[in-house]
């Protein structure tokens, strides 16, 4: 945080300087119950903080185009580095809502999703003729566009006998089967539309799920959500973030062209999803106060990496390639074959991989007075079957299922990014 | 964010470049809009469209200047993200409208009669906003589908509603002062579980009243307080009184004391006093507008909490009540808002019909008020039903009073 506050100071930029203190001042608020796992590595890894990579200065003036300039571009917030802070929602569509009432909806949220992604209002703040209410509720006037995106994604009740959309449903997208040890809260699975707002200013990315979602009312209804407070995932540009448990997750994400072509961009199997993906949301509750407790010996073992340098146990630097065969003295693989990298590793699920691109959050207290936290865990595939693959694995043998359980889960079709002048999804109405 | 990227609270002097249809910056070579063949009902046709440009976004209209008569205006929203309505202004009064507009949408259109006259296109979070708009000549007479007259006549009509409902709530105070009286509980109860109603419809346009001569910051001259004030809100200076204070008795002390009597005296005097203030109550259209949205923000901040009959827990019956008089209201503006909003005045209908519907589901004949009782198990089962169905009535229900607002 210190480097943060004198990265942002002491750059100052007319306009934004304020902004940019301020969010340093938030993510320090923010950053209270992430505070023990980062001041774990603070102290041994002082040196290696310092030096960190230059994507850590934010620059709350940049702003993402929302509208493809050519054919089968993907919505932003998929392949976008990704931003501080993250607010997910799933709605429904109301009982009685009409095809007409969604494809306004749909228009209606990609127009002002173009507004908010340049920083701008959705209408005004303050009418006019200075009667009635506004309809923006103002609370990101002068924050900048915060690098804010929006990704809408298409739940598949969109394409039940409500809209007239059946014959247009993605063979790909079902609501996920039960997996192994699976949690789930009826009140936080599934939704018939989702909005993934990310921003590197929590209150900008909240304003636009606010917006949204006023939006809607009338044709849809909040289902459940999820407000992500810190990034657990990295873009080529930045350094691995962490989990709560305190660990580097994601080092080995998704990057290259190819393998996004390979995983994550989907093809033609419905003409208006070529170049869209598939969002899968997990809300994983990890009991953080337990964790905490284990032995830092056993905590490595589950994971398979160091806990600071994030390398794997087999041996090397953080981005080193894990060796699952090498043995120790005894005979054992260094790496457990349960561990969450040994499990989840591609080498170890035909290649199989998936676009990670979590959140941590917090909710507070649970009802037993423990600190309520996990990961918002927001993946994109081109086929959502890639990640039922390895959760299957992962929820049946992971020695990390002790301290972990998904909550929540629902799965959405992400069309591909409207051209200008057209809205989200508009090929289905044609 | 530079000022300049907000253009919707600054009107700025626009350069538009020349486009085929006249831009809204308010050249002066306009041509009377020609009647369209297409409708054969000899409508002038305006054909407005809206663009994103470098320098913000455009409105555009395709004449400024038609003659007198029916004029059907069709809107296009083709690629600007920051236009969500069009409105037809007259002296600051909308004379008629289009929202819900984004790019890709399909074109909408209304008509309206329009007499001789000056009028201005609106385009909120356009680069230019306002322009001129040129009526000549004279239409035929209007007579009573005058939008203003229409609105007018219904807050006249509501001024009689809310004079009736007061006049309920004094019989039924009466009544409960009776049954306190004569000592019967359950009688009591009865009488308070419909006698709530009536002030519950209307409290919006009633709670601002003083007792003569005693000054707005002392609760001890204001009738809402000394009527309606819950548990929660106690001023201590001036201690409890009106319809929870009696609650509490008959629900959770259980029993009728000569304190219970003269809270129920009180309650009856206080209650001529509002019926006497509120006797030459004039309304002006914004003014109902207003007043439906108030009694539904005391649904979603008082009745959904059940903070509102913490001891009877007939909050539905409040809840109820402030949406049937939120109906009310809107029903005597529907006439006049229809013309200047077919498609709002249809959502909020049928926002109002949801909101009936999620609410059939508590209805009981057999229990007092005739809702189920709202205690923890209900409340937990059906806050957030009600609530959403609630602020989706609310949310369009908020927009109206700009849209009836009476320029004076």
């Amino acid at each position: 945080m210190t480097r943060e506050r004198a990265q942002a100071g002491g750059v100052p930029r007319q306009g934004v300087s304020r902004r940019a203190l301020l969010g340093g001042g938030i993510a320090a608020g923010l950053g209270v119950v992430a505070g023990a796992g980062i001041g774990a590595g603070g102290v041994l890894g002082y040196q290696r903080v310092s030096a960190a990579q230059a994507d850590e200065t934010i620059d709350l003036r940049q702003s993402h185009p929302f509208y493809a300039t050519g054919t089968r571009m993907p919505q932003p917030g998929v392949r976008t580095s990704p931003q501080r802070y993250c607010v997910f929602m799933a709605f429904d569509l109301a009982s009685g809502a009409l095809t007409r009432d969604l494809q306004v909806l749909l228009a209606r949220w990609s127009a002002a999703i173009a507004q908010l992604q340049a920083g701008k209002t959705v209408g005004a703040v303050v009418p006019v003729s200075g009667v009635g209410a506004g309809q923006d509720t103002g609370e990101a006037l002068d924050l900048g566009p915060a690098s804010l995106t929006v990704t809408v994604g298409l739940g598949p009740g969109v394409f039940d006998d409500r809209f007239g959309l059946a014959g247009r449903k993605p063979a790909k997208l079902a609501e996920l089967p039960t997996l192994p040890s699976d949690r789930l809260d009826p009140a936080l699975v599934g939704g018939d539309l989702s909005l993934q707002a990310c921003a590197d200013d929590p209150q900008v990315a909240y304003h636009a799920i606010r917006d949204l979602a006023r939006i809607a009312r009338g044709t849809a209804t909040v289902r459940w959500t999820v407000l992500g407070f810190g990034r657990a995932s990295a873009g080529p540009d930045q350094t691995t973030p962490r989990n709560l448990f305190g660990f580097k997750d994601g080092t080995r994400n998704i990057e290259s062209d190819a393998d996004f072509q390979k995983w994550v961009w989907a093809g033609a199997d419905q003409d208006w999803m070529a170049g869209g993906t598939y969002q899968i949301v997990r809300k994983i509750q990890m009991n953080i106060e337990i964790w905490d407790a284990d032995d830092i010996a056993d905590q490595q073992k589950i994971f398979g990496r160091t806990k600071i340098a994030g390398a794997p146990l087999s041996g090397g630097q953080e981005h080193t390639t894990p060796d699952f065969a090498v043995k120790d003295a005894a005979g054992r693989t260094k790496i457990d074959m349960r561990s969450h990298i040994a499990l989840a590793a591609h080498e170890n699920n035909d290649g199989v991989k998936i676009l990670r691109r979590p959140y941590n959050y917090t909710d507070g207290l649970n009802q037993y007075g423990q600190l309520d936290a996990g990961l918002l865990f927001l993946v994109y595939a081109n086929d959502p079957d890639h990640f039922v693959r390895l959760q299957r694995r992962l929820g049946a043998s992971d020695l990390l299922n002790e301290y972990v359980a998904h909550v929540g889960s629902a799965v959405f079709a992400v069309p591909p990014a409207p051209a200008e002048g057209s809205y989200i999804g508009q090929p289905l109405f044609a | 964010m530079p000022s300049a990227d907000r253009p919707r609270l600054v009107l700025l002097a626009a350069v538009l470049g020349a486009a085929s249809a006249l831009t809204l910056a308010g050249c002066s070579s306009t041509t009377p809009g020609t009647p369209d063949p297409s409708t054969g009902s000899g409508a002038s046709a305006v054909d407005i469209t809206m663009t994103s440009g470098g320098s913000g976004d455009q409105c555009a209209a395709s004449t400024t200047t038609v003659a007198a008569g029916p004029v059907t205006f069709t809107v296009q929203n083709t690629s600007a993200t920051g236009i969500i309505e069009f409105e037809l202004l007259q002296d600051q009064r909308i004379i008629g409208e289009k929202e819900n507009l984004a790019p890709g949408l399909a074109p909408v259109s209304f008509t309206v009669t329009l007499d001789g006259g000056k009028y201005q296109l609106y385009c909120p979070g356009a680069q230019k906003e306002f322009t001129d708009f040129t009526v000549t000549g004279k239409a035929a007479a209007a007579g009573s589908s005058d939008t203003a007259a229409l609105l007018a006549e219904g807050a006249k009509g509501y001024a009689g509603y809310v004079s009736a409902r007061l006049s309920d709530l004094l019989d039924g105070s009466k009544k409960l002062q009776a049954a306190i009286d004569a000592g019967d509980i359950a009688q009591a109860k009865t009488v308070y579980a419909g006698t709530r109603q009536f002030y519950e419809k209307v409290e919006s346009d009633v709670a601002g009243f003083v007792k003569p001569g005693s000054s707005p910051t002392d609760n001890a001259g204001n009738l809402d307080y000394l009527v309606d004030m819950r548990a929660s809100n106690l001023d201590p200076a001036v201690g409890w009184h009106g319809f929870h204070a009696i609650e509490r008795d008959l629900w959770k002390n259980g029993r009728i004391t000569d304190d219970t009597k003269k809270l129920a005296a009180e309650l009856v005097e206080n209650v001529t006093t509002l019926t006497d203030l509120s006797k030459d109550l004039t309304f002006k259209p914004e003014d109902l507008a207003n007043g439906a949205a108030g009694l539904l923000e005391e649904v979603q901040s008082n009745k959904i909490s059940g903070e509102e009959e913490a001891y009877s827990h007939i909050d539905l019956v409040d809840l109820a009540s402030n949406v049937e008089g939120a109906r009310q209201a809107f029903a005597y503006l529907e006439p006049g808002l229809k013309k200047i909003n077919a498609s709002l005045t249809e959502n909020i209908t049928k926002q109002f019909q949801n909101v009936d519907r999620v609410l059939a589901a508590y209805r009981d004949a057999n229990a007092l008020g005739g809702y189920v009782t709202y205690d923890e198990a209900t409340k937990k089962a059906a806050a957030n039903t009600i609530s959403q169905a609630v602020q989706a009535l609310q949310d369009p229900l908020s927009q109206i009073a700009q849209k009836v607002a009476t320029a004076s």
